[in-house]
């Protein structure tokens, strides 16, 4: 058989080729110590998003640790604060007054609490007093619509009226005469 | 099966794999083993498990397939960067024009080996599995991911491509030689 025989010629072919691929492969020894060298080296992408993500989040504490640090105090809520009474330039210069045993005048203290509900307190009235305006400007608004609306005439209202509007607006009764209603027909 | 198991029936194997990579590269050397070794680090690694579907051999050569293709596919990426730059892309050269003097054993394992670098991919790997790697045309089907049927086709189809190239190769060969003896003959 032909095919036979071209089989075997392939085969043969390929088993001198393989030979030849036998004698130039590398030793198993060798490859298997590089991959085994590739794992141990090799850093999974994995692994470095991970160290990465730790690391900026460390670097951000450390700079919210640093800024806090650095920030100024902001005072307590409750801290008064002591308002003297300004001194005008033109009030008469009171002569300096010894030390006597009468108690000096105290400068006024506010609290900030104070403060904050007296400007909210004033921020309320403004914005009632601000609806209330509104509202009466609006209803002013609407009456003088309304006078306007039952004021109104239509220019075209001469050209309706005429001088027969009586005959034409009165109508005859049942119980007058004949001579009476005569005067409804037109005279000839 | 761990690892050392597996190691040792991996340098059963070792050296079918090693013909196995080069007929999938294109007879490269370094790239043959550039991928056994990368198919031995997805072993290492656990990305390419045994399950024992197939027979080990069928699956190690489906490994090493699939991985070959992988590394073509980066290489000729890379190549394409490089060409672009260059202005010239370079399509894959079959290592048959670096043929080494060592394999230069006779004319006709040459155009033996310059004769499957002119066939079919398909038809290649079928024709080495079978004759080179001894396996069944099933086994050979499973490496491939073909269906026997298909298998079988490549394998008669690449039987009478190679016959045809051979016979023309020789007669080429021939010509050549009777013109190179007596110029004055041809």
């Amino acid at each position: 058989m032909e095919l036979v025989g071209e089989e075997k010629k392939i085969q043969a072919l390929f088993s001198e080729l393989r030979l030849a691929d036998e004698q130039a492969a590398p030793s198993f020894i060798g490859v298997w110590n590089r991959a085994q060298l590739r794992t141990r080296t090799r850093v999974s992408p994995l692994n470095f998003s991970l160290a990465a993500t730790a690391f900026a989040v460390f670097v951000a504490v450390v700079a919210l640790a640093l800024w806090s640090g650095s920030r100024p105090q902001t005072p307590p809520i409750n801290q008064t604060v002591a308002i003297t009474p300004v001194t005008s330039p033109f009030t008469p210069v009171t002569p300096p007054v010894t030390p006597t045993t009468t108690s000096e005048p105290t400068p006024k203290v506010i609290t900030v609490v104070e403060q904050r509900q007296a400007a909210r307190k004033l921020r309320a009235a403004r914005f009632a007093a601000r609806q209330r305006a509104e509202l009466l400007a609006a209803r002013r608004a609407e009456i003088r619509d309304a006078t306007a609306i039952s004021s109104w005439q239509s220019p075209t209202a001469t050209l309706l009226s005429s001088q027969n509007d009586a005959l034409l607006n009165s109508l005859p009764q049942l119980n007058e005469s004949v001579k009476e209603l005569k005067s409804f027909l037109p005279n000839k | 099966m761990d690892i050392a198991e597996l190691k040792a029936e991996l340098e059963q194997y070792h050296a079918a794999c090693f013909g196995w990579a080069l007929s999938c590269c294109a007879r490269d050397r370094a790239e043959a083993e550039e991928v056994l070794q990368t198919v031995y680090l997805k072993i290492l690694e656990g990305k390419a498990r045994f399950r024992g579907e197939a027979s080990l051999k069928t699956w190690l050569f489906a490994v090493i397939r699939k991985t070959a293709a992988t590394e073509y596919r980066r290489n000729l990426l890379r190549k394409l960067r490089v060409a672009v730059s260059s202005e010239q892309v370079s399509k894959r050269e079959p290592a048959g024009g670096e043929v080494d003097a060592a394999f230069d054993r006779s004319e006709e394992q040459v155009r033996f080996r310059l004769a499957l670098q002119h066939l079919p991919a398909r038809q290649r790997e079928t024709l080495h599995l079978v004759f080179y790697e001894d396996l069944s045309l099933r086994e050979a089907a499973d490496v491939m991911g073909v269906s026997i049927g298909s298998a079988r086709q490549h394998y008669e189809r690449g039987k009478k491509r190679l016959r045809e190239i051979l016979e023309r190769t020789e007669v080429d060969y021939g010509i050549s030689w009777r013109g190179k003896e007596n110029p004055g003959a041809v």
